[in-house]
């Protein structure tokens, strides 16, 4: 799977950081290629290009605030999840995630 | 648009969120113009006076950032004007910090029932945007806000001052040692924030005590584990000393997550100890009367804390509670922890059921 994410969390200092860590980490153990984009109190980085958007096959917000940009996902599958679940557990969310969107194929 | 648990702590969050650099800036300020000059409330200028009164406008500010940051995140750009007058006139009345949330959702959501429920001729449609959301909307809700919406969070206000400034010694050790073990319980998660967003509250309408209790219970996990560790060196994993390693420095300065690799793979130990060592110093912060004037910063901003010795002591005497607790409760460390993956699930043997906590929910945009 190729994945785009947003990741942000209320004092954009630490779990944002941690959960685009795990997430791009799970995902390269899985076998998928993951870019995630942060929204820290710094403001956004790793920004995630038109492009990338357009190609990736799911995108997964992992957020516990609003974010900016989410009209750049329209047409997409959007997963919505929070920083805690992608710190805590990333491959168990990466695996159900790609069985959820296997189920809603078929 | 629906209204439910998930958004409102989404609004709340992104509200705090704005609000958290700018205390930080306008508290530091202030008490380096008090530093600098002693007489700061009746100076006129020099560097104190500036600093001072930067600090000031930005406390000025707070409420209306938090009302504005909740009416933005329910309603988008719109919000934000609306947003920040209506939180001028929660200060105003005395509404302080829960009024001002409550006034965000009020924002908020009359901007969306305008841009629903006004439909204007398409000439006249750029309107929309420039006068008659911004005006209707900060009309509604600023004459709600002086009558029906402000009164009774002024008094809750009013009530809950009273009751925290008025708190017998047996209260606040109760009090302490709850919101102590609050804030570290889950390393920053949510229960933490529930304390925080409290403590937070407070803060802006000027009990300042609680507000160190924060900073005992964000710092003495990773403090107290560090101990335990030195204590019980063979109860630690490679892994988790390489943690520890960045989770001090990182406790340092007043962020909690560095444990959570290290709570992770012993979560019920770790939190007890941490929980245990930080209602002990919870309790000692409301004892001792410690008050912390900025929201984060950690030991950094200690110097400007009143009794700030006291602060340190209790910090001290909870992180080794902390420390020796779980160095004698915490097992010692087999074969099998080595490999514990960081990742949370053994790769190879993944077994995926409902009754897992990961939880999310799938859009079609």
């Amino acid at each position: 799977m190729k994945i785009v994410g947003v990741a942000a969390c209320t004092a954009g200092i630490a779990h944002t950081y941690m959960a685009k860590e795990k997430l791009v980490s799970a995902a390269k153990r899985l076998g998928h290629t993951a870019k995630i984009e942060t929204q820290g109190t710094i403001g956004t980085e790793d920004s995630l290009t038109p492009e990338e958007i357009a190609e990736a096959d799911v995108v997964i917000l992992a957020v516990d605030v609003k974010v900016n940009g989410e009209n750049r996902f329209k047409g997409k599958t959007v997963i919505r999840v929070g920083t805690a679940a992608a710190i805590k557990n990333p491959v168990e969310l990466l695996v159900k995630i790609e069985k959820a969107l296997n189920a809603n194929e078929d | 648009m629906k209204l439910n648990g998930t958004a409102i702590k989404k609004h709340i969050l992104t509200g705090i969120g704005y609000m958290i650099p700018l205390v930080v800036a306008a508290g530091l300020c202030m008490a380096l113009g008090q530093v600098i000059d002693s007489d700061v409330r009746n100076s006129v200028t020099g560097l104190g006076y500036w600093l001072y009164q930067c600090g000031n406008f930005g406390m000025s500010m707070v409420v209306p950032v938090i009302t504005a940051g909740v009416a933005y995140s329910i309603s988008d750009k719109p919000g934000i004007a609306p947003g920040i007058i209506v939180g001028f006139v929660c200060t105003a009345v005395k509404a302080g910090f829960i009024g001002g949330i409550a006034g965000g959702f009020l924002v908020g959501y009359l901007v969306l029932a305008v841009k629903k429920y006004v439909k204007l001729p398409k000439p006249m449609r750029g309107l929309m945007s420039v006068m008659i959301i911004p005006v209707v909307v900060t009309a509604a809700a600023g004459v709600m806000m002086y009558t029906i919406v402000g009164l009774p969070f002024a008094w809750l206000q009013q009530v809950l001052t009273e009751w925290i400034t008025n708190l017998q010694t047996g209260s606040k050790i109760v009090f302490g040692a709850v919101l102590g073990a609050m804030a570290c319980f889950d390393f920053g998660g949510p229960v933490n924030k529930t304390m925080s967003t409290f403590v937070n509250g407070l803060m802006v309408d000027g009990i300042y005590g609680p507000e160190s209790i924060k900073f005992v219970g964000s710092m003495i996990p990773p403090f107290g584990i560090a101990i335990a560790c030195l204590l019980a060196r063979h109860k630690f994993t490679k892994s988790e000393k390489e943690s520890l390693k960045a989770a001090v420095p990182m406790g340092f300065c007043m962020i909690t997550e560095g444990v959570i690799p290290i709570a992770a793979r012993d979560l019920i130990r770790v939190v007890f100890s941490c929980c245990v060592g930080s209602a002990v110093a919870g309790a000692l912060c409301m004892v001792w009367g410690t008050e912390q004037v900025v929201p984060h910063g950690g030991m950094l901003t200690v110097p400007l804390m009143t009794n700030p010795l006291q602060f340190c002591l209790a910090l001290a005497i909870g992180s080794v509670i902390t420390g020796v607790i779980l160095a004698v409760i915490k097992k010692p460390v087999t074969d099998e922890d080595e490999k514990f993956d960081e990742l949370g699930v053994n790769v190879l043997d993944i077994d995926v059921n409902d009754s897992s906590d990961v939880d999310f929910t799938i859009e079609k945009f």
